[in-house]
């Protein structure tokens, strides 16, 4: 199927099932955002729509990632899932289908899909913000398998999560990128304790992941012993294409809205041409990126582009929120003055999360204009 | 034209850019001419556009190729976004060159038909003093105003290399022709699309505003790897390298608007891309002028001749402050985002 025929006949589908897709009430709760996600995903992956664009070997239906992205786009735009929860998928699947063993693969990534089960990515650690090489949480060769001890945080999503991609130290402390493994984790392993961490957009989307004495079967790694530099190198080009394509469209839906809501006079006509004219650049910008992923290309450093431009229109729309709808940010109580509270304040990490906005910078210098080394 | 074809093609459009380096603008225009440019931008607009403004933009050159982009467009314009802008011939050089544009900040046709007079002011080169008449968009159509009608000016300025003229004056309509009344193409009055002529002025000028920033960072870059204090280059300290970064993003951020304006034209399309191009040039200039710091401040580097012709190029045709006003102003009026590029 190619995109112009998945286009159409999505499109009609999603139409005749609007009322069924719908999200029961006006609940914006995280628990009801992803009890909302899988009842999508389930009813979408039954239809067919959730498998194309995945290999056949994963349970897909095959074709171009094209397909995944207008999908993403087009359940974002009905506002019928949550764009930032639903692209985990777009950024955990791939590497599980590139790196683990094909039958764990197989039977794993369908119940991702399928809206089943939640992953987790443990990447990040408390002395490990933006250096990630440095990542220490320990795992040792045993008998009964790998065996690990130490602590994740900012893992999206670990109290809901069945399995986590995690990124272990089994080299030296020193070996640095050398010395990393990347491992398939059933989170209700003995010995895992998840806390959620309270943060200032309401929505406890975040989790610190503590490990102890958690043994992990040797048949659970992603890639070979010391080569979980690499998956998380492959991952992170994830995070910035085809789960951008759903944010462009997530903020164009919410922007349009602010135009409709916002009171006479209260958009500075400047300040919105700007905002517009950032997300037309980001949004011309993810689309390129998307069809080089449809063409096989390997996506690298120019993704950071992506991910600058994204924080900054991501940004510049709920900036002109909180401006245009003071009252509503400042004062209102209902659910869409506090969805619309929590989108303004969760944009304030659009520069922080998944690379902050100087470790990008530092990645277009060395990469993109090979200024060299920093040091 | 396939990757082979673009890649030729813009290897001897940068060749012909560089072998006019100094010289009149007229020389660029028979270079063009040599290479079919004008044909090339009558059958593929895209490329031709892209690839010569660019290569202008990186070699601060000068041509009548804006003019020739305006009347081709103003002529021509398609009845829908895939076709070429003509299917005749291509325009002159010498019609180009006796072209008068909107004034620094201005968007409007220099003409003005009022009663039975036409009023001018706008700009050119100095080409037009080798012309009897001067070509006029109004909204009247396309005019030509002999030049004993007009006051033309020589300006210096603050890009003395575009050699422009000032053009103001008034002629009574009995004594001014349609221009180019043996040539069918520009033959009937109010046939002149400028809204069409605006959009594609935007794109071209767009492109060399990016052709022109990026050769702003390379020069900024080179002399961050070659310029050492506290024993080392100075392209290692991280607020150097963010300051090339962010000029990167705004560079390619302008290039994305510009392929959109390419795959969905309309005006808007135009309108945001010329806005995106003049702010990433902007950016350039700030940030490249931080970092070339006191050589860069001299006319021993070429710097200064990129920041001037950047800020003429940002006021021609609508400024990135007044575009994106207008922008605004436009959302608010409707209620309605433009069209956004589909997948």
């Amino acid at each position: 199927m190619d995109l112009t025929e998945f286009r159409v006949v999505l499109d009609d589908w999603l139409e005749d099932h609007a009322a069924e897709l719908a999200p029961a009430g006006s609940d914006s709760t995280l628990d009801a955002q992803m009890a909302q996600l899988s009842r999508v995903k389930q009813a979408t992956y039954e239809a067919g729509w959730m498998r194309w664009g995945w290999p056949e070997r994963v349970g897909g239906l095959g074709g171009s990632p094209l397909l995944r992205a207008y999908l993403g786009e087009a359940l974002t735009s009905r506002d019928l899932v949550e764009p930032g929860i639903y692209s985990m998928t777009e950024v955990l699947a791939p590497t599980m289908i590139d790196y683990a063993d094909p039958d764990l693969a197989a039977t794993m990534v369908p119940r991702l899909l399928r809206g089943d089960e939640t992953w987790c990515q443990g990447f990040s650690e408390p002395g490990t913000g933006s250096n990630l090489a440095a990542l220490s949480c320990r795992a040792e060769r045993t008998e009964a398998g790998w065996l690990v001890n130490g602590q994740k945080v900012w893992t999206s999503l670990a109290q809901y999560a069945q399995r986590c991609v995690l990124l272990t130290r089994t080299g030296t402390p020193e070996s640095a990128h050398r010395g990393i493994t990347a491992m398939f984790v059933d989170m209700d392993s003995p010995g895992i304790t998840v806390r959620p961490i309270e943060t200032m957009h309401g929505a406890p989307e975040f989790s610190e992941v503590f490990f102890d004495d958690v043994v992990i079967p040797y048949g659970r790694t992603l890639g070979e012993e010391g080569q979980g530099w690499a998956v998380a190198m492959d991952l992170l080009p994830f995070e910035r294409s085809t789960a951008l394509w759903h944010r462009a469209a997530f903020l164009e839906r919410r922007l349009q809205q602010l135009v409709d809501a916002a009171p006479p006079g209260a958009l500075d006509p400047a300040r919105l041409g700007e905002a517009v004219q950032l997300l037309v650049a980001f949004r011309s910008r993810s689309r390129a990126t998307q069809y080089r992923l449809h063409e096989g290309q390997v996506l690298g450093a120019e993704t950071s582009i992506d991910k600058v431009l994204v924080a900054t229109a991501e940004q510049a729309v709920f900036d002109l929120a909180e401006e245009g709808l003071a009252r509503t940010v400042v004062l209102g109580d209902g659910a869409e003055d506090e969805r619309w509270r929590s989108e303004f304040l969760y944009s304030r990490a659009a520069t922080i999360y998944g690379g902050s906005a100087e470790i990008q910078r530092n990645i277009i210098a060395r990469r993109l204009l090979d200024l060299g080394d920093d040091r | 034209m396939d990757a082979d074809d673009l890649d030729m093609f813009r290897g001897s459009l940068l060749h012909a850019v560089e072998s006019c380096r100094g010289r009149a603008a007229t020389d660029l225009d028979a270079a063009l001419d040599e290479l079919g440019w004008a044909e090339a931008l009558v059958d593929e607009p895209r490329p031709s556009i892209e690839l010569f403004f660019e290569a202008q933009g990186a070699e601060v050159g000068r041509s009548h190729s804006l003019q020739r982009v305006v009347l081709a467009a103003g002529a021509f314009a398609p009845v829908t976004s895939d076709q070429p802008i003509a299917s005749e011939q291509p325009i002159s050089s010498e019609e180009a060159a006796a072209l008068v544009l909107p004034s620094p900040g201005a968007a409007l046709q220099p003409g003005r038909v009022v009663g039975t007079t036409v009023r001018v002011e706008g700009i050119a080169t100095a080409a037009l003093r080798d012309h009897a008449a001067a070509v006029v968009p109004t909204g009247d159509g396309l005019l030509t105003v002999p030049l004993d009608h007009l006051e033309v000016h020589s300006v210096v300025g603050l890009d003395p290399s575009l050699d422009l003229v000032t053009v103001r004056g008034r002629a009574e309509l009995a004594e001014v022709d349609v221009a180019g009344t043996t040539d069918a193409r520009l033959g009937e009055p109010g046939v002149f699309d400028w809204d069409h002529a605006v959009g594609r002025a935007r794109v071209a000028l767009a492109h060399e505003l990016v052709g022109v920033a990026r050769a702003m960072l390379d020069q900024a870059r080179t002399h961050a790897l070659d310029r050492v204090q506290f024993g080392r280059p100075i392209g290692q300290f991280q607020a150097v390298r963010h300051r090339l970064a962010e000029t990167l993003v705004a560079i390619d951020a302008a290039a994305a608007t510009l392929d959109a304006a390419w795959l969905e034209p309309s005006p808007v399309a135009a309108s945001i891309a010329k806005a995106s191009a003049g702010r990433a040039a902007r950016t350039t200039a700030r940030h490249c002028q931080q970092v070339l710091a006191g050589i860069g401040f001299t006319t021993e580097h070429p710097f200064h001749l990129y920041l001037r012709r950047a800020l003429v190029l940002e006021e021609l045709f609508g400024s990135e402050r007044s575009l994106t006003r207008t922008l605004g102003e436009q959302v608010l009026a409707t209620g309605q985002l433009p069209p956004m590029l589909a997948l």
